[in-house]
């Protein structure tokens, strides 16, 4: 009797310990609650329900489902392509994969503000110099929205030798890169797959130029001769990506790729000239000049210097306002907060997070001239020059919260990081004219420009109109360049298409690098993701060399780091294979026991099926 | 480039048209047409006029439309993968060229050739309600394929697999690319309109086989041909294709169901006398 009573009260109790401890897996609870009341109460003694419920209260671990979420062809065909490849080794390696289109803006979206995938597969703007790495992987930034750290990646390691590359100049600081680019080797916080070769199609008989700048950025536009009469009215670019009629905001993150055509509308302080073969120096463009003054300024701790920065007389903004130093010091002080203080939190800029923050302060000391104090090294506090200058006058008003009535709207989204900045009022080369929502986007030559003063050697807006048509195919793209209806491709063009492009004594195929590169980015803060092991393991399922062929046709460099050729130390440069994480297989083809022995070194564990099981 | 495709789909159509109605509807038919046409035009006018809302409705929710399907975010593109698998991809094993001539031809010109025939030999009867029942069918089609677009993302084939399944159209006809992204954006492709528009044609045609027996049959292997070309040329899966089908069946049902069931002359003659008093008169 006793014993009948003893055992109904266990049950109960194991029955509300297992229904208490464990509010995810469904059918396990019921399972044991149904075996703990079944069994339990024919069991006599204690000790055998007590071994009993070490036995069920074990939770099994589920095979591995991960979703790569990637765009469609129409957006980018080889990101698609990749992430088919991609899903087919990881399901060679026992891992069920589906893959998940979503179009340019609102994959991005997913990515980048959302922080919503498991794994995604795209292209990542880089930068030509490497300190694109601190904002993309410094832990503090692992819950802002924008392309700081989208990964979720956080590393106190990796945050010392990001933050010590920034305060070194010359051969130390290519020292501290070498240090950083080797730890990331390690920890694949993104797998870097190839840096794509850029081709694009031009008319050489209406203008001539294009081998002086590179068509990614501004100065390719700029400077151009024109070579008949009637071609300095209008150069007409063909684009192969419709949100630049959409949208002008240059701190969008979800509408600009590099945001080359913000760049001609918004002029910043330095530019960084690169040529068609992808040298590049920082030049002066809206600052006249800069001087360091070296930290003996008494207001400056000894890791600050300052900077002196001196604007160009008499700028304007396309709406004819003075461009002074005080919406220079405001472009910054924005790009920090967009919400000027208005916020609870401070809502960054989603796009050149990195850049802003080498700066400690800005001050303007008079109408022209600036005062800033950098917390970096010169090297990487010479390229927060490059933002682009806003007009206080229109943005002070954007530092609103944004708001749809009934709906509560994500804190810290300001109009400004939402605004399609229609029209956009800019200081650059070119304003605004005309557009059509996916047919095109004209800008007008902005007369006022101080680069067409004669005093200014720097090149100029030479047409009257740019207009950049919209056009989402390369083999239409192609034929309007042969049917002399466009002048360039501002896109590049689709790897496919090359091979079969005649060039003629008019049309010609520019080839130039690109500091850009294909990736597969995890998803840190999801398991088993944050797991370096398990990164390590999925790098090496990729052939890079095999896809740079398959899907690239040849038009791309197999990268095992992600900064631009100047910058790959000797022993990460590529040698026919991955020199670190080689690829587990031959010719694209998973070796499926070599893969599987891999993740069973990294303490993973396959079941009777062959499918990867992980905690996550 | 949009115009120069404009012009050549118009002259193509026009004399495809022309040839047909000499061919199907013949003198007599065309005869009586010339004496009643006034009131052939005033039954199928109400019809007509919703039509047209409805396809101005469509340009401009088309604007939208994306956006909208973007807050829902109901992504199908995978599901529809994993059900059918890669048939897509074995029907483009069996190209040639003059197969993707031909369905490349079918997919604009007999596409559109075959949409708007049906209103001019129909529009030849004196019976106004195949015309009626026609042009109800395409504002159901229009209607139903918008709300299925607002709800459902979903990405062709030539947008999964662009390296097995040639995008046929636009690689061999690049110009065409111009005509179809007016009219159609890349993540509504569930259901196809294109099949289920043709096989709208088709089932009326079926219906009308007495009056029309020849115009049955090309009709019939038209909309077929229509509906293979999508899926031949990468642009629908096989499921978007049965969607398709559904979509047009249940439009012509309705159709049949609604036309006839309300009045509007009926209406105006109970309501507005003497408006029907000045109607009488003129006749």
């Amino acid at each position: 009797m006793s014993d009948s009573v003893a055992g109904r009260t266990t049950t109960e109790a194991a029955e509300r310990e297992a229904s208490g401890d464990d509010g995810g897996g469904g059918n396990g609870i019921s399972r044991r609650a149904a075996l703990a009341s079944t069994v339990g109460l024919t069991t006599a003694t204690s000790g055998c329900v007590r071994q009993l419920r070490s036995i069920v209260n074990r939770d099994d671990i589920d095979p591995l489902s991960l979703t790569i979420t990637t765009l469609p062809a129409d957006g980018d065909r080889e990101s698609i392509r990749l992430a088919r490849e991609i899903a087919a080794a990881l399901e060679a390696a026992g891992i069920d994969t589906s893959i998940e289109m979503r179009s340019n803006e609102e994959f991005l979206r997913s990515v980048l503000i959302n922080h919503d995938y498991d794994v995604y597969v795209g292209q990542h703007p880089g930068g030509t110099d490497p300190d694109f790495l601190y904002e993309a992987l410094h832990s503090l930034y692992a819950d802002e929205r924008g392309w700081q750290n989208p990964f979720g990646f956080t590393n106190l390691l990796v945050d010392d030798l990001l933050e010590s590359q920034r305060d070194v100049d010359g051969e130390q600081r290519r020292e501290a890169v070498t240090s950083l680019l080797e730890a990331l080797t390690v920890e694949q916080p993104f797998v870097p797959i190839c840096t794509p070769i850029e081709h694009r199609l031009v008319r050489d008989d209406r203008f001539d130029g294009w081998d002086d700048g590179h068509l990614a950025t501004r100065t390719g536009y700029l400077g151009l001769e024109p070579q008949t009469d009637g071609s300095g009215e209008q150069l007409r670019a063909v684009h192969m990506d419709a949100r630049p009629s959409q949208n002008l905001n240059p701190i969008n993150a979800e509408y600009r790729d590099r945001g080359t055509i913000a760049d001609l509308l918004y002029d910043s302080l330095a530019t960084d000239v690169v040529d068609i073969d992808g040298a590049h120096e920082l030049e002066p463009w809206l600052a006249e000049d800069w001087v360091w003054d070296e930290g003996d300024d008494e207001a400056e701790t000894e890791d600050q210097s300052s900077l002196t920065v001196e604007l160009r007389p008499d700028c304007r903004f396309h709406d004819g306002e003075p461009l002074t130093a005080d919406d220079v010091a405001f472009t910054y002080r924005f790009l920090a907060d967009t919400a000027l203080g208005g916020s609870a939190t401070p809502a960054p800029a989603p796009r050149y997070r990195g850049q802003v923050a080498a700066i400690d302060d800005v001050e303007a000391t008079d109408d022209r001239t600036l005062e800033f104090t950098v917390a970096t090294g010169e090297e990487v506090a010479a390229r927060a020059l490059t933002v682009p200058i806003l007009p206080e006058h229109v943005w002070t008003e954007r530092a609103a919260a944004a708001s749809v009535p009934g709906y509560r709207v994500a804190q810290g989204t300001t109009d400004a990081v939402v605004t399609d900045n229609v029209p956009p009022i800019g200081s650059g080369p070119f304003q605004f004219g005309d557009r059509t929502e996916r047919e095109h986007v004209t800008l007008e030559r902005f007369e006022d420009h101080f680069t067409s003063r004669d005093d200014v050697d720097l090149p100029e807006a030479t047409v009257e109109e740019l207009r950049v048509q919209i056009d989402p195919r390369s083999t239409s793209a192609i034929q309007l360049i042969e049917d002399d209806s466009a002048d360039l491709t501002s896109s590049t063009l689709e790897n496919y298409v090359i091979a079969d492009i005649e060039e003629t004594e008019d049309v010609r195929l520019l080839e130039s690098p690109s500091w850009t590169f294909y990736h597969l980015g995890f998803n840190a803060r999801k398991a088993p993701f944050g797991n370096p092991r398990f990164r390590q393991c999925v790098a090496q399922l990729i052939d890079k060399s095999w896809v740079v062929d398959e899907v690239f046709h040849g038009h791309a460099d197999p990268i095992a780091t992600p900064v631009a050729g100047e910058w790959v130390p000797e022993e990460l440069a590529w040698d026919g294979a991955d020199p670190e994480l080689p690829f587990l297989g031959s010719d694209g083809d998973v070796d499926v026991d070599a893969a599987r022995t891999a993740f069973e070194a990294a303490g993973f564990r396959y079941d009777g099926d062959g499918n990867l099981r992980v905690r996550h | 480039m949009l115009v120069r495709v404009l012009l050549q789909l118009t002259v193509v159509v026009t004399l495809m048209i022309l040839i047909s109605t000499a061919l199907f509807v013949g003198r007599y038919r065309l005869r009586d047409t010339r004496v009643e046409w006034r009131s052939r035009i005033r039954a199928a006018a109400p019809i007509t006029i919703a039509l047209a809302v409805v396809l101005l409705f469509n340009s401009v929710a088309r604007q939208i439309v994306p956006d909208l399907s973007w807050m829902i975010d109901w992504n199908f593109t995978e599901p529809i993968y994993d059900i059918e698998g890669e048939f897509i991809l074995w029907l483009q094993s069996q190209a040639t060229p003059a197969v993707t001539a031909y369905f490349s031809f079918i997919y604009i010109y007999g596409y559109v050739f075959l949409l708007i025939f049906p209103v001019v030999a129909y529009f030849a009867l004196s019976n106004t309600r195949p015309l009626r029942e026609l042009l109800t069918a395409y504002t159901l089609n229009y209607a139903l394929g918008l709300l299925l677009y607002t709800f459902v993302i979903a990405y062709g084939p030539r947008n999964m697999m662009p390296d097995l399944v040639e995008a046929l159209l636009y690689d061999t006809y690049p110009q065409y690319q111009h005509l179809t992204r007016q009219v159609n954006r890349n993540t509504n492709v569930f259901p196809s309109l294109h099949t289920s528009l043709a096989a709208t044609v088709s089932f009326l045609a079926y219906r009308t086989r007495e009056i029309y027996p020849t115009w049955n049959l090309l009709a019939a292997g038209l909309g077929v041909s229509v509906a293979i070309s999508t899926m031949y040329l990468g642009i629908h899966w096989v499921i978007d294709v049965l969607a398709g089908i559904v979509l047009a069946y249940i439009s012509v049902e309705l159709a049949g169901v609604l036309v006839g069931r309300w009045s509007l002359s009926e209406w105006l003659d109970g309501h507005v006398p003497s408006l029907g008093a000045f109607r009488d008169s003129n006749e």
